[in-house]
């Protein structure tokens, strides 16, 4: 293979992911993928590997003495056959990936990992230990409060409290906080799956989101149990909204978030579908 | 367990591993165009200029280079080699080459950024500190050695050579000339982090996490078996805390283990190393970290890490 053919090679294999990287950020796709702190990070290097792709073609260069017969430099793309392979492994995974991909996990990931059902587990946990911060006129917030209007939490147009499955897991380990959702009208959206176990009755299943540090890649299966009249035929970890009233029963000797449902209704994945 | 050990999902499995490109590829990118910029432009003479006389310095000075020059561990031997063959004693050069992959800007952004939510300035300062302390006493122990007991014979040979090399031609071609050496560097390196993402996605997707707990619930067990995960998956430094990060149920002591010795030593460095060093140096190289890396580790959590 010649130096030449060397370097149209790594320059296609440079803009395909160049292309690739661009158009994962552009489009907006990377946001089902990465933390947003890294979102910009992927566009940048979509751009800068497109100039190398062009600089490696366009920029003048040297005859590299390392070619001469005898040379004992490392070179681990030197040969014909390394260089196509090396091709191969960076250009046909990624394309086949990006093309196959849904965006999201499906059950068979969510199960394998395992459910985060206790707020303890959460990776990024923090015993609630710092007091409220103080508002605008210098009162203290009802954070956690047990403020019964619970004015602090964002409501949707029917007053229900828009909550999320990791606030009501919080909720179910500090007092302070369940006070603000027990017995209360709640709206949470997530993923529907079955639920494994105390589902005797079989009018049970996980409202599930992931929770992520960086990348899918570390994504854990957050989940809190919902409670219907009768089963819904819901395809697993199809998006579901789900509006009901809150409860905190102790189950197996451990206080659980238990969503009472009033409708379980099949709904578009939110803006941000990780929580954080 | 509740579920099958083994659930492959094709769709799932592309999930996971385009999610860790994407996010490891910026990181991956910034250390190959800085050691495209070092290979061209950094006189390797000025190294060798400023070290201490002093043996034991010398060495703790190298393992701290990383700090103003980084490569990463793919990137860091071809430089080294042409290093010791311009003057530099060869247990500096390993003191560098070790921690150069740990101890460097690049990676303790990275790794900060991998454990942020999991004790991440405290897990950042651990993974630098042992990556030093771990490259200063193999070096110390490589100074003892005959030099023809380290490096193979064609590289010896080189050692008394003068580097009567010149940098030709004017800045747009040395520019065209970093540019490529990042772009090998780059490709090289990415050949070998998507093998190891697509091991890694694969662990991650489709084995049933209950399966690996017993291996997490043992101090010792979890510790040994991170390191070979880490030797087997062959990922750069710059993003492997990435990984590490996903391998939760771990206690943080052998993620430590796996973000220290897979720099220093995988699959693919035994076969890098090998271009420079004898076989026989490269496999106890292989041994004393394992052991040295995995010991301090257990002792860690006996402390209560």
């Amino acid at each position: 293979m010649t130096v030449s053919v060397q370097r149209y090679l790594s320059a296609g294999v440079l803009t395909i992911w160049g292309v690739l990287l661009a158009h994962f950020y552009f489009s907006g796709r990377v946001a089902s993928y990465l933390h947003p702190s890294f979102h910009l990070w992927t566009g940048i290097s979509g751009i800068v590997l497109l100039f190398l792709a062009a600089g490696l073609l366009f920029l003048p260069r040297v005859e590299d003495p390392c070619c001469e017969p005898g040379c004992e430099h490392l070179h681990v793309q030197q040969t014909p056959v390394r260089s196509a392979l090396a091709s191969i492994v960076l250009v046909v995974p990624m394309l086949v990936a990006a093309a196959v991909s849904p965006d999201q996990f499906g059950a068979a990931t969510v199960t394998n990992r395992g459910y985060i059902e206790k707020i303890n587990d959460l990776p990024s946990y923090q015993p609630f230990a710092e007091p409220p911060l103080p508002t605008v006129d210098g009162s203290q917030a009802a954070i956690g409060t047990g403020d019964a209007d619970a004015s602090y939490l964002p409501k949707n147009d029917a007053g229900q409290i828009k909550a999320q499955t990791v606030d009501l897991l919080y909720a179910a380990e500090e007092p302070t906080m369940r006070a603000d959702f027990e017995n209360k009208e709640v709206e949470l959206i997530g993923q529907f799956m079955p639920a494994r176990a105390d589902n005797a009755q079989g009018d049970r299943f996980s409202l599930v989101r992931m929770f992520v540090i960086c990348c899918a890649a570390d994504a854990r299966p957050v989940a809190i149990t919902v409670q219907m009249d009768k089963a819904q035929p819901v395809a697993e970890m199809s998006w579901v909204k789900v509006i009901g009233k809150a409860s905190f029963p102790v189950e197996s000797g451990r206080r659980v978030p238990l969503v009472l449902a009033e409708s379980v209704t099949p709904c578009d994945p939110p803006e941000e579908t990780f929580i954080y | 367990l509740d579920n099958p050990w083994f659930t492959f999902s094709f769709a799932d499995f592309s999930y996971a591993f385009l999610s860790v490109l994407l996010e490891g590829v910026p990181f991956i990118l910034i250390g190959t165009l800085l050691s495209g910029i070092i290979d061209e432009f950094l006189p390797s003479r000025v190294m060798v200029r400023f070290l201490p006389r002093n043996a034991f310095l010398g060495i703790c000075l190298s393992g701290t280079m990383g700090l103003v020059f980084p490569m990463c561990e793919c990137g860091v031997v071809p430089v080294i080699r042409r290093l010791i063959s311009k003057g530099l004693p060869v247990s500096n050069a390993i003191a560098y080459m070790l921690a150069a992959p740990i101890v460097n800007p690049i990676v303790i952004l990275s790794t900060y950024a991998a454990f942020r939510g999991q004790n991440a300035a405290e897990f950042t300062l651990m993974r630098v500190g042992m990556g030093f302390f771990v490259a200063v006493v193999v070096a110390l122990a490589v100074h003892n050695l005959p030099l023809h007991s380290v490096l193979r014979r064609g590289v010896l040979s080189e050692v008394s050579a003068a580097d009567g090399a010149v940098r030709a031609g004017g800045f747009s071609v040395r520019v065209g000339s970093a540019l490529r050496v990042a772009v090998t560097d780059f490709l090289d390196v990415m050949v070998f982090f998507v093998l190891g993402v697509t091991v890694s996605a694969l662990f991650s997707t489709s084995v049933n996490q209950e399966l690996i707990m017993p291996l997490a619930l043992n101090d010792w067990i979890a510790t040994f078996s991170m390191m070979g995960f880490a030797a087997i998956l062959s990922l750069c430094s710059t993003s492997d805390a990435f990984i590490a990060a996903t391998f939760i149920a771990f206690p943080g002591v052998a993620k430590l283990a796996f973000l220290v010795f897979g720099p220093m030593f995988d699959l693919k460095l035994l076969f890098i190393y090998s271009a420079v060093f004898r076989k026989r140096f490269v496999a106890g190289l292989a041994v004393g970290l394992f052991v040295l890396i995995g010991l301090i580790c257990v002792r860690l959590r006996i402390l209560g890490l």
